[in-house]
């Protein structure tokens, strides 16, 4: 997942888990807002009634020969104000609680605060309430415009995360699609980055300054290869040369011609080591062009009419069933042909007399797959996750191998991102698999 | 024909040298671009073998310099560096052919005269021996109006063998002539014994084929009188 999806993500979710704390909240701490605010409004009033009846007397209330009562409800019953005469009381009592009152033959939970007064030497419990349902009609009004204003925060704030995020992480953006794009070190171009978030810089530098020593060493590289090629191909050259003028000498006698000619053989190894190992390291230098479209088919065909006479050569019978209309579309047709040369070379050449090859070929989904099957020797359990090392000689049947032709089967495979399988049953033959990648 | 060899290694021109003139080439030797310079423009060549690492000179600007003659020699590049990109240039600046070092003379003396034969338009390119002829450009070879077929690699060996008539050629030597475009890394020389035996067999057909010497423990000859 994208960095910007987790973020946009993360503060979503935190903000929902917010939103629903504060829903599951709300009710209770709106309750006790509204609470608190009937308490202030009880207390507003009983000093009103206070300071009413220091004004103008206790007899306002309640006159002489009255039962010693006062009693006063608005309209809706929603809140009351009584007034009665008690006996000396045990206690002076001054406080607010919930009560169940009857009222006209209902009764009603109302917020009551209660107070008992001296007023000349008489005793007196003041009572004021508001009722309950009343108190809780506010509170859902208000609670319902709490939600609607959450609501509406939390969602204009994801999405102001939203932008601000893309924005802070564009440069990162820009950075992974540079990374994307390069297929190689060579072709990496470095760029300054536009931003002033210094974590984004430093990444991008660094990433300049990697690129750099990575091509960097890449060109020494390509150097030292030709160099090398050049130092250790040119004496080789002159031995070559020389050896071939003294073969055409008249004057050698013949036994001296035969140890010319195993000199000869001596070179031509040295010759094809260097050149194999010049090979490799030039297409893992990436020196090689991949801008051909080969057709496997005809490929296929053009290296085993190359190839067949050395199987008739071994009584090999080759059997191709390449299915058609498959092009890798970037390749080194070259390079392609000379993998497949030394795979099927090999299969005739640790094949047995009256043995057999079969090439088949078949489109796996977008891809592509080619083996090659022989009826061979097959390969060694242990040996065989070696056989792709440089120099490893195993079950050479002349003696003249060098143990090279499969490392430059491995090299042209992964320089075309070709996937190489091989399966071996001694005794049986073995199975080279080539899955070409689709194009 | 007149070749002029561009090479800084003595030892290899030395050899170069040897083996051209046995074929019958004047030759001369410039061991430095300077030299080489100099000599182009001052002697009429019918060749020139450029070898591109000089000490003092890019080879490719030398080869420009031949493309500015008027008598527009065959140039063909000897290099040992041989990468592509190179490759690609000579080829591009007008070089007829090129040639990877480490390479066989007999392979050079080949590459020359198919150049020479491209460049002069020679349009017969028939060789005859022994009764038959072999086309190279048609890629085919006849006995007395008869057709005789071989295989790709039995036609090379043939030719091969008959260019360079009356001289001992290894199984090495033919072996890097009909499979050498191929980096493989060991060689058989068996397979060329195979095709022998098998020319032999499809020539002897028409007349005994006691001109395809097998010299012992060297390789083969082609005779012609």
């Amino acid at each position: 997942m994208r960095l910007q999806t987790k973020i946009a993500l993360f503060s979503a979710v935190s903000k929902i888990i917010i939103l629903l704390l504060l829903v599951l909240l709300l009710p209770f701490i709106i309750h006790r807002v509204a609470l608190h605010n009937t308490d202030d409004r009880l207390l507003q009033k009983r000093d009103k009634v206070i300071s009413m009846i220091e004004k103008q007397g206790i007899e306002t209330f309640i006159a002489e020969g009255d039962n010693g009562a006062y009693g006063s409800y608005n309209l809706l019953k929603e809140e009351f104000i009584s007034l009665e005469q008690i006996n000396s009381p045990v206690q002076v009592v001054d406080m607010i609680e919930n009560s169940l009152r009857k009222v006209e033959g209902e009764i009603e939970e109302y917020r009551v605060l209660s107070l008992t007064l001296e007023v000349d030497n008489k005793y007196y419990l003041l009572e004021i309430g508001r009722s309950i349902a009343t108190i809780g009609e506010n509170t859902n009004t208000l609670q319902q415009y709490a939600l609607y204003f959450l609501v509406a925060v939390v969602l204009t704030t994801v999405f102001v995360d939203l932008a601000f995020s893309k924005i802070l992480l564009k440069p990162l953006r820009l950075i992974i699609k540079r990374l994307q794009r390069i297929g190689h070190p060579s072709t990496f171009i470095p760029a300054r980055l536009n931003t002033s978030t210094e974590d984004f810089l430093y990444l991008n530098n660094t990433i300049n300054d990697m690129m750099g020593q990575i091509q960097a060493a890449f060109l020494k590289e390509k150097e030292f290869i030709g160099n090398v090629s050049h130092e250790l191909l040119t004496p080789v050259s002159i031995l070559q040369t020389r050896q071939e003028n003294m073969l055409a000498d008249p004057t050698v006698p013949e036994h001296l011609l035969v140890k010319l000619v195993e000199n000869q053989k001596t070179l031509h190894r040295l010759k094809t080591i260097i050149r194999t190992l010049l090979l490799i390291s030039r297409i893992e230098n990436e020196q090689y062009l991949k801008n051909e479209a080969v057709e496997l088919k005809q490929l296929t065909d053009e290296v085993v009419e190359e190839i067949s006479e050395r199987a008739e050569a071994k009584e090999v019978a080759l059997q191709v069933d390449v299915e058609e209309d498959w092009t890798l579309q970037q390749g080194n047709e070259s390079l392609l042909h000379t993998m497949l040369f030394n795979v099927i070379n090999n299969a005739i050449k640790y094949n047995l007399p009256g043995g057999s090859i079969f090439i088949k070929g078949r489109a796996v989904g977008k891809g592509y797959e080619l083996s090659i099957t022989d009826t061979g020797v097959g390969i060694p359990e242990d040996q065989l996750p070696h056989i792709f090392d440089r120099f490893k000689r195993f079950h050479a049947a002349d003696g003249e191998s060098q143990g090279l032709g499969l490392p430059i089967v491995k090299t042209v495979a992964e320089f075309h991102k070709i996937k190489l399988k091989v399966q071996s049953v001694l005794g049986e033959g073995t199975t080279f698999t080539f899955h070409f990648p689709k194009a | 024909m007149h070749v002029l060899i561009v090479e800084d290694e003595a030892s290899l021109a030395t050899e170069l040298v040897h083996f051209l003139s046995q074929q019958h080439y004047r030759c001369d030797w410039a061991h430095t671009g300077r030299d080489a310079s100099e000599k182009i423009a001052v002697n009429l060549y019918d060749f020139i073998l450029l070898d591109l690492g000089l000490p003092d000179y890019n080879g490719l600007d030398l080869l420009e310099e031949t493309k500015q003659l008027d008598h527009d020699p065959a140039v063909i590049i000897l290099t040992a560096r041989g990468s592509l990109e190179e490759r690609i240039k000579g080829l591009g600046l007008g070089a007829d052919d090129y040639l990877p070092k480490p390479f066989s003379l007999l392979e050079l003396d080949a590459r020359m005269q198919a150049v020479l034969r491209r460049k002069f338009k020679v349009k017969s390119s028939v060789l005859s021996f022994h009764g038959f002829n072999l086309d190279s450009t048609a890629r085919k070879v006849s006995y007395q109006d008869k057709d005789v077929s071989l295989t790709k690699k039995e036609f090379d060996l043939l030719h091969y063998l008959l260019l360079h008539k009356n001289r001992i050629l290894t199984r090495l030597q033919l072996t890097e002539h009909i499979w050498g475009n191929i980096l493989e890394d060991d060689y058989d020389s068996n397979y060329i014994d195979v095709h022998i035996k098998n020319l032999r067999k499809k020539l002897s057909a028409h007349i005994p084929t006691d001109w395809i010497e097998t010299v012992r423990g060297v390789g083969y000859r082609l005779t012609v009188s």
